[in-house]
Formats: C-alpha cells, sequence, structure tokens
C-alpha cells in the first residue's frame, strides 16, 4: 500500500494506541509481567483497581481539564489578536508568560485552599495550567501570519471571519497545535501528581507504592503513565503534521 | 604572483573546475568572470584551501599551497564574500582586527592599524569603530569587510562579488574606492563577478571562465577587441567601444578651469562668457546649485532668468564616474557638458562630449577593423569545436 | 481584571478555630479603609486597561503594586482585628478572594512592565514597590496571618528545605548543562547524534515526572545505586534539564548564518576557535534561554521528588495534602513559586548581561 509521506507518523501514532489500549486492557499480562520482575513479592499488582480503571480514571481527568482548556484557550487565544481584544494582549500575554513559570505542582497547591480535594479541584488546577501553553502558541500562530497575506486576502475581498477561517487558522494551525500538544503533555504528567490531592488515576498505584514500600505498584502505575504519555505526545505530534497546511512542509 | 597549473575540482561527475591554469603577476587585479556555476567560486576557494583542490597544483610566490597549514594559509590571504559575514557580536573595530588577534598581533599593534584601515575605507572610526554590524547599511558593511580583509597586510585578496548585494550607485562608489585603494597599496588580487562592466573598470587581467573550463586570459583591452572565441565575443557584449569607455574615468578628461560664482545669476557679465559656454552657481561651500548658458545670454534672455537650477546629485558626475557613466548621463540629459562634482557636490570641474569623443576616436579604430572582420574572421568554429 | 473583581466577591479571608478545622469568611470590607482602598486601586486597573498606549504602562504599574501593597495592608488589618481576643491557635487563613486579588495584582504588574517602554520608569516603579513590600512586612501585621504563624512553626526546618531544594535544582541544571551544551554542539555537527539524541532526549520530556522516579527505582536498584532519595532525584531532574538545553544549543548553533561562518573560515580560524569565537557567542543567547527554560521546569519537578525522600519544598506541599493543613501546603508552594520567579528573572537578567548588544534584538527565545 502506498502512503502519503505525511501520513505515515499518523498511522504510527494511531497504531500506537492501539496498542497501547490493548496493553492495558489486559489485567493478566501485567499481573504476569509484575510476578516475574518481583517475585518475592506477596501482591505485585496493585489492589485497588485494574490498569485499565486507572488510566480511564487519569484519561478523565486530562480529557475534561484539556478538553476545557482547548476551549477556553484558544477562542482567548484568537480574541486578544482581533482588534476588539487588542487592548487586553499585553495583560493576557504578561499572565501568561508568569503562568509558565508556576511549578505545576504549586499550581496543584495553590488551588488547594480555595478548593478542596478531589478530582474537580485537580481539574480546574490542570484546566488553568493548560491554558498557558495554548494561548501562548495561538497568539504567536496567529501574530506569525504575515501581514502581506492578510492584506491580500483582503485585497480579494474576505471578510474578516473569511480571512481569520481561510488564511490565518490553517497557517497558525501547526504553532497551536503544538501548544495543545504540549498543554495535554503537561497534563498528563501533573495528572499523575494530583493523585496525591484525591484525583485518582496512574498516580495512585504509584503514590500507593512508595506509602507502603511495594516498588511493584510504583512500577505498574508509572510504566502505564509513562506509556500513556509517549502515546498522547506521538497522537498529538502526528496530528501536528496532519494539520500542518502542504505548502508548508519541510 | 599566484600561479594555478592544471587546476582540477571534481564533485563525482561534476567537474566544477576543469584543468584550469593561469598566473597573476603580483600587485595586479584578476577578476575572474563567467556565467552562473562556471566555477568562479570554486576556484578561488581553492586558493585558500576552502575547498581542496582534486588535482593540479596552486603556488603563492613560488611556494604549493599545499605546504602550510589551511589555517596558516588563510590569516595570510584577505578574504571578502557577497554576503560580508561580518561576525554581529563584535563592534566594527573589533571585525576588522580579527586576523591581527588570530595572528598574536598585540593591542597597541592592530587597533591603530583597525582605525587606520576604517579611515582608508572611507568610514571615519570616530564615528563607526563602536557600531555594530546590524547598525552598519549594505555599503558600509562591504566597506568593513574589505577592511578586515585588509587588516593583516596580506599581499593576497580573494574577493567574491564583493560587490554584488548593494544598490548600483553605492557599488558604483565602492568600485572606485576599490580602485583608488588598489592604486595605493597594490596587492595581488583576485575578484570574482559575474559584471561585465565591473570586470572591465577593476581588472589588470579578465579570466574568462565558461563550465569550469578557462576561455580566455587576457587584458580587458585584449578581450574586448580580441576575443578568443564566438562565446568571449558574445559574453563581452556588442558595445565595445562603450565598454572601453568604462576602462577610463571622468577624472581623466575632465577641465578644472571651470567659471563659477556664488552669487546668482545677477551677477554674470557677459565678458564672462568669453572663455567657456557654461558658468556654474555654487552656494559659499562650493556646492553645485546650477548654471548658466552664455548662449542663452547672448541671445539677449536677461540674467536673472537665464540659471538653470539643478541638483548635484542628479544633474552631475564625480571624477571617478567612469566615461560609460558619464556619456550615459549626458545623453539622457541631452547636455553636451556635465558637471563633475566630488562626494559632497561641490563643484571641480567640467567633463565634455567632445572631451569623451577623443578617447573614443581610438576605439574606433579597432571597431573599424573589427568590422573589417579582421578579427571575427579569425574566430574558431563554434559548432566544429563542441 | 475578573479576579480582581472576584475579591469583592468571594471571602477574603477565613477565621477558623484551629489549624485544621474549616473557617467562616469574612468579606474584604472587614479590613475598613484598607479594603477601600484595594477596591480602589482595582479600578485604576481597569482604568489602566483601557487607557491610550502611553499612559498605560505606568497606570498599570501603579496600579499591580498599589492594589499588591493594599492587598497585604488589607489581609494585615484584617488578621489583627480577627485574631484580637481569639485564642492562641487560632488562624486567619487568607481566602480566596484575596488569592485572586493578589494573582491579578501580579499580572497587572506584570502587564505593565511590558506595557511601559522606558526601562527607568520601570526601575522606579520596582524599586517604589519593593519598599512598600518591605514597609508592610515591617510593619507586622502579616504575621497574624495563619501562613506566618505556620511559617514561624515551620521557620527552622523551612530554611533547610529551601535550600536542599536549590541544591537538587541546582544540580539538575548544572549537570543538564554540563551534558546537555555538548551534546547540543554534537548534534549540530552529526546527523546521527541530531537524530537520535534529540529523539531520545524529547522522548524523555514527555514522561510524567512521577513515573519517571517510578520507572528509574528499578534500574538503579540494579546498579546497586539508592532508588530513593537523592541519586535518584538528581539523575530524574538531569534528564528534564536536558532537552531545553540541548535543543536550544542545537537550534543556535544551527542558526549561525553560512557567510559568518565561511568568513571565519576563510580568515584562518580553526575549527575550535570558530566555535569559541564566532558560533558560540552567537548561539549564546539561545542557550541562556535553554537553561532559563530548564532551570524553571526543574525547580518545578524539583518539588515531585519529595515523594521519593529527596526533600526539599515538596515536603511541605505532600505533608500539608496528607494533615489537610492548607497553611503547611502554601509555605510549601509560594516559595517555590517564588524560586522559580527568581530563577527566571535572574536568567534574562543573565542574558542582558553576557549577550553582546551586537545581536540583543536579533535574539529569538
Ligand atoms: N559542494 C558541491 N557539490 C557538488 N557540486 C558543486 C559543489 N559546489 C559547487 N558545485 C558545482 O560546481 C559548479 C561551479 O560552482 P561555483 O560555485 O564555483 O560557480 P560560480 O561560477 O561561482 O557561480 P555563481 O556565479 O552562480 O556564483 C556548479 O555547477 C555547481 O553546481
Ligand atoms: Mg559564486
Amino acid at each position: 500500500m502506498m502512503l502519503a509521506p505525511r501520513m505515515r507518523p499518523v498511522i504510527a501514532a494511531v497504531a500506537g494506541v492501539v496498542v497501547f489500549a490493548w496493553i492495558v486492557g489486559q489485567q493478566d499480562l501485567w499481573v504476569r509481567a509484575l510476578s516475574a520482575l518481583f517475585p518475592g513479592s506477596v501482591r505485585p499488582v496493585y489492589p485497588a483497581a485494574t490498569v485499565a480503571e486507572l488510566t480511564l480514571q487519569h484519561l478523565r481527568l486530562v480529557g475534561i481539564s484539556s478538553g476545557l482548556t482547548l476551549l477556553v484557550g484558544i477562542p482567548l487565544g484568537i480574541w486578544v489578536t482581533r482588534p476588539s481584544g487588542a487592548d487586553f494582549r499585553e495583560i493576557v500575554s504578561a499572565s501568561v508568560d508568569f503562568g509558565q513559570t508556576f511549578p505545576p505542582v504549586a499550581v496543584l497547591a495553590l488551588m488547594m485552599p480555595i478548593l478542596g480535594f478531589g478530582l474537580w479541584p485537580a481539574v480546574v488546577a490542570l484546566f488553568l495550567y493548560g491554558m498557558f501553553p495554548v494561548v501562548s502558541n495561538t497568539v504567536a500562530g496567529l501574530e506569525a501570519v504575515p501581514g502581506t497575506l492578510i492584506d491580500a486576502a483582503r485585497g480579494m475581498g474576505m471578510g474578516r471571519g473569511r480571512i481569520l477561517l481561510a488564511v490565518e487558522l490553517p497557517l497558525a494551525a501547526r504553532v497551536i497545535m503544538a501548544g495543545v500538544r504540549t498543554s495535554v503533555v503537561i497534563n498528563i504528567g501533573t495528572a499523575t501528581v494530583a493523585a496525591a490531592v484525591g484525583a485518582g488515576g496512574l498516580g495512585d498505584p504509584i503514590i500507593g507504592g512508595i506509602n507502603v514500600q511495594n516498588m511493584a505498584y510504583v512500577l505498574q502505575g508509572a510504566t502505564a503513565a509513562a506509556l500513556l504519555a509517549i502515546v498522547a505526545d506521538g497522537l498529538l505530534a502526528g496530528a501536528e503534521r496532519l494539520l500542518t497546511p502542504r505548502g508548508l512542509e519541510a | 604572483m599566484i600561479t594555478l597549473r592544471d587546476v582540477t575540482k571534481s564533485y563525482g561527475e561534476v567537474t566544477a573546475v576543469d584543468r584550469v591554469s593561469f598566473e597573476v603577476p603580483s600587485g595586479e587585479v584578476c577578476v575572474l568572470i563567467g556565467p552562473s556555476g562556471c566555477g568562479k567560486t570554486t576556484t578561488l576557494r581553492m586558493i585558500n584551501r576552502l575547498i581542496e583542490p582534486t588535482s593540479g597544483t596552486i603556488e603563492i610566490d613560488g611556494r604549493d599551497i599545499m605546504d602550510s597549514r589551511p589555517e596558516e594559509l588563510r590569516r595570510h590571504i584577505g578574504y571578502v564574500i557577497q554576503s560580508v559575514g561580518l561576525f554581529p557580536h563584535l563592534t566594527v573595530a573589533e571585525n576588522v582586527a580579527t586576523v591581527p588577534k588570530l595572528l598574536g598581533w598585540e593591542r597597541r599593534r592592530y587597533e591603530p592599524k583597525a582605525l587606520e584601515l576604517l579611515e582608508i575605507v572611507g568610514l571615519p572610526p570616530a564615528e563607526y569603530a563602536e557600531k555594530y554590524p546590524r547598525q552598519l547599511s549594505g555599503g558600509q558593511a562591504q566597506r568593513v569587510g574589505v577592511a578586515r580583509a585588509l587588516a593583516a597586510d596580506p599581499p593576497l585578496l580573494l574577493m567574491d562579488e564583493p560587490f554584488g548585494a548593494v544598490d548600483p550607485l553605492t557599488r558604483e562608489r565602492l568600485q572606485a574606492e576599490f580602485a583608488r585603494i588598489q592604486r595605493e597599496l597594490r596587492k595581488t588580487v583576485i575578484f570574482v563577478t559575474h559584471d561585465v562592466d565591473e570586470a572591465i573598470k577593476l581588472a589588470d587581467r579578465i579570466a574568462l571562465m565558461r563550465a569550469g573550463r578557462l576561455e580566455q586570459y587576457d587584458t580587458p583591452e585584449t578581450l574586448l577587441d580580441h576575443p578568443a572565441s564566438k562565446f568571449v565575443h558574445d559574453f563581452m557584449g556588442s558595445d565595445r567601444a562603450l565598454k572601453r569607455l568604462g576602462r577610463a574615468c571622468v577624472a581623466d578628461v575632465m577641465r578644472t578651469d571651470v567659471e563659477s560664482t556664488t552669487d546668482g545669476t545677477r551677477a554674470i557679465p557677459r565678458e564672462a562668457c568669453t572663455d567657456s559656454r557654461f558658468v556654474y552657481l555654487t552656494d559659499e561651500s562650493g556646492v553645485l546649485e546650477g548654471w548658466v548658458d552664455c548662449r542663452v545670454l547672448d541671445a539677449g534672455t536677461p540674467p536673472e532668468d537665464a540659471g538653470t537650477p539643478v541638483d548635484w546629485r542628479e544633474a552631475a558626475v564625480h571624477p571617478e564616474t567612469t566615461l560609460k557613466d558619464a556619456l550615459s548621463r549626458m545623453l539622457g540629459f541631452g547636455f553636451r557638458n556635465v558637471a563633475v562634482v566630488d562626494a559632497q557636490g561641490r563643484l571641480v570641474g567640467e567633463v565634455s562630449l567632445a572631451a569623451i569623443e577623443a578617447t573614443m576616436a581610438d576605439a574606433d579604430t579597432h571597431i573599424a577593423n573589427l568590422e573589417e572582420g579582421e578579427v571575427l574572421g579569425a574566430l574558431p568554429d563554434e559548432e566544429a569545436r563542441s | 481584571m475578573v479576579a480582581l473583581t472576584g475579591c469583592a466577591l468571594l471571602p477574603f479571608v477565613e477565621f477558623r478555630a484551629n489549624r485544621i478545622v474549616s473557617g467562616e469568611p469574612e468579606s474584604v470590607l472587614a479590613a475598613g479603609i484598607a479594603g477601600w482602598v484595594l477596591v480602589a486601586f482595582v479600578v485604576l486597573a481597569l482604568a489602566g486597561a483601557v487607557a491610550p498606549e502611553r499612559a498605560r504602562g505606568p497606570l498599570l504599574l501603579a496600579a499591580g503594586a498599589g492594589s499588591g501593597l493594599a492587598l497585604l495592608w488589607a489581609l494585615g488589618v484584617a488578621a489583627v482585628r480577627l485574631q484580637q481576643g481569639a485564642p492562641a491557635i487560632a488562624r486567619v487563613s487568607i481566602g480566596p478572594g484575596a488569592w485572586l486579588a493578589g494573582l491579578g495584582a501580579l499580572v497587572v504588574w506584570f502587564a505593565g512592565t511590558r506595557a511601559t517602554g522606558s526601562a527607568r520608569v520601570r526601575r522606579t516603579a520596582g524599586a517604589v514597590a519593593l519598599l512598600g513590600v518591605a514597609a508592610v512586612l515591617m510593619w507586622g501585621g502579616l504575621a497574624e496571618l495563619s501562613i506566618a504563624r505556620e511559617y514561624a512553626v515551620q521557620s527552622r526546618r523551612f530554611w533547610g528545605l529551601v535550600r536542599q531544594h536549590l541544591v537538587l535544582a541546582g544540580s539538575g541544571v548544572g549537570f543538564g548543562v554540563l551534558i546537555g551544551i555538548p551534546l547540543g554542539v554534537l548534534a549540530s555537527r552529526n546527523r546521527v547524534v541530531r537524530e537520535v539524541g534529540l529523539g531520545v532526549v524529547s522522548v524523555i520530556q514527555t514522561i510524567p515526572s512521577m513515573a519517571m522516579l517510578g520507572l528509574l527505582i528499578a534500574p538503579l536498584s540494579a546498579l546497586g545505586l539508592a532508588a530513593i532519595g537523592t541519586t535518584p532525584a538528581v539523575i530524574a531532574l538531569t534528564l528534564y534539564a536536558l532537552l531545553p538545553v540541548m535543543r536550544n544549543t542545537f537550534v543556535g548553533l544551527a542558526g549561525v548564518d553560512p557567510g559568518v561562518i565561511d568568513a571565519g573560515r576563510g580568515m584562518g580560524m580553526g575549527r575550535l576557535q570558530l566555535l569559541v569565537r564566532v558560533e558560540a557567542p552567537l548561539a549564546l543567547p539561545l542557550v541562556i534561554e535553554g537553561v532559563r527554560a530548564a532551570a524553571v521546569l526543574v525547580i518545578g519537578i524539583a518539588a515531585v521528588t519529595a515523594f521519593i525522600g529527596a526533600g526539599g519544598l515538596g515536603i511541605l506541599v505532600f505533608q500539608g495534602w496528607g494533615q489537610q493543613a492548607d497553611d503547611l501546603t502554601l509555605l510549601g508552594a509560594i516559595p517555590m513559586v517564588v524560586l522559580a520567579v527568581l530563577a527566571d528573572i535572574s536568567m534574562r537578567g543573565l542574558r542582558r548581561l553576557v549577550v553582546s548588544p551586537g545581536i540583543e534584538e536579533g535574539a529569538v527565545s
């Protein structure tokens, strides 16, 4: 089968997702592998939930927060590059730059006194923290579109909305997508830590394992979390590639 | 003296330079010219070993360049390129001092040298020494590039389209200054260009290349008058008489005893016009502001209406302007005379069509010869050759 | 803006009978005059946002600094008032409204520094703000706040943890620079290092920090090294610091104008001379930017290493979560933010200091 070169990483990423889903679904596989690696251990597998359940919890946390991030972050980035939002461009960029220096753990920690423990405070923290790369890349991507192109589009009689949809967003898509990718990958990482505030997910076996000195749990959670992050990164990299207009490909 | 013997450079199948041999006597300017891709840059870069020849030898003053370390060799050869390549993080003075520093000169030796060179290339050190390259115009940057190449006083200078990236006016100025500096310093120069006019203006000898091979190596006059092949003839262009005018400049034929006044048209008595047809009007510092055509005065026009105000930037030429450019300027304006001003616009003389015609008389005989077929008839047959 | 106005609607401070129980909300106006001053500055910030270009910067700077200081003042006043006559173990903690106000003040301040063209105005405003903060701290009202009381309890341990945090992050960045810069240089010369090296380092970067610490346990134990504590922490931090440093070094070197390199070679520079005298200074802005990113990143990740016993401010955060003691958590989190911001600011300062003025403008980040 002939594949366009640009489709290859996408196919690879999708294949990665399928393989990952299969591995996560095979609880037996985990039991056998961990038993083999930790022959002395009585209980080599985290008992409270299966790997699949933990992964779904993790994905729920990341999915909700990253979904909100995209819903708010991209429109916000677009808005401050329009004339109506231009006055807020400085403030938004400043907050975003400042926010990006915050340690993710600190953001999680600062949310706790306000929102308490559990899933939702973690969602809010991840949502906020994930905004920074998305907004910053949306603004950067849109501002990098050459003014001459926009002029040309205007000269051809396109309205503002058409120019945004047909010229600016396609040209900025790769940069925006790179921001989304950074944001999601960071969120997957921070979500692991969020297990410590009761948000569940793949951080549970890691933290639980450290607490009860069971390294098998730690390895179980760490492997699954690392695979999840790598697979998600690959998938988003594929999307980044797909969203790049053909003419801009390297 | 530079000697190339059967120098060849191949990249796999492609032969970029094919058995090229020529010799450049010390103190002369050799211009390498030819169509794009003919191997000029490759030839040049083999001389300072930025490219290693596949075969053949290159000698500088009888010493094979392969006998010295490439770095050592390059420190004694000035190198100027089209993209200039100034170091953006260093000031102009530091850029110029690069090679002396590499050679281990002491500060008290290289610093005055750098400043002196800036002065020579026409950039007052007080103003430019501490600037950074991004604060310079293209022409200024290229001057710094030339100063930098001259800093360690190398006997040999390699220049690859040094004036290729600047606007035509700036290029003309840079060429004139290069000619002036070369008259003073007498370096051995190998200069790459694909501009025939530039080659004719600057070269003592021209090496015309084609597809890696040397077509003809001789003085510009010989290339113009006795092309060795139809290719040389075509490449040098059909306007050879005009091209020859590119070898001389206004300073060679202008007269300096011109009438001028700072008092405006009113004060000009008819008697002032006895000697010359034009009286030039200048301000107190001598900057050209206009002229009066005496024949208009003779025709009875009141003096206050006889003056023609002009802007020296448009309607005058400089001493270093080539006769070719001066002629084209005069034809363009429909003048038979044109004022000569210095870089600040101060009147220094006048050049007339008659004076230019006198130099062309020489050329005419050559052209007549050519048209009689004396040379053309002797051209090798192109088709038979290839 | 939203954050600033939010402070008026949400509880400003909370009064709690002791360290753990949840508290009773109080509005910002509990702080009396100070509260009203704060509200006034919020209005000023709103005015600043829509002010004409030229006045915007100074207005925002004034509003940011003013509302920040007024906030601290108001907090102090409220704390002193609520604490009067209350038992010694009672706590007055900072409420969501005040948090949002503080965040808003910082944002407005940073927007102000960006919108202000003149460096002198910026520096003056910075000095005034610092003096203001010092004055509020000297006044002592803030010592009545719960977080300050928490600090009073933890003070001896606190500074030890700060130092530990800095040592952890410093070693990570240090090793990251020592390994990452040579790798970046190699990547610019060699295709295999570029493709494989950068690929591997980017994959490492995507692995969640907690997972990385977990994954290091097995190989480290196999090597007979401590799987828990400082060693794995420093290894993990080094691995994370690698990508920004290596990639920026590579990108910086790859971005050097080929004409400049040709000129350098043509003048007789050797490979090393070319690297040291030409390429390195030109790549420097990006390299420093990479080190800055690595420092900020690693200070954040060092917080996570606390849970494998490496110490640092993360300990306070994790203990705070374990005991549901918000003040303890904040005592860990806030200094962490301060460290990250200081690292960010100092690396930007370093960049301005060491990068040649000839290329400062052209620097990309
Ligand atoms: N590194 C290389 N590998 C393969 N071919 C090369 C290489 N460098 C040059 N060439 C080829 O050698 C020939 C001569 O190149 P060179 O750069 O010397 O030409 P040039 O006369 O300087 O042209 P221009 O006027 O365009 O600068 C060209 O056909 C070019 O494609
Ligand atoms: Mg060339």
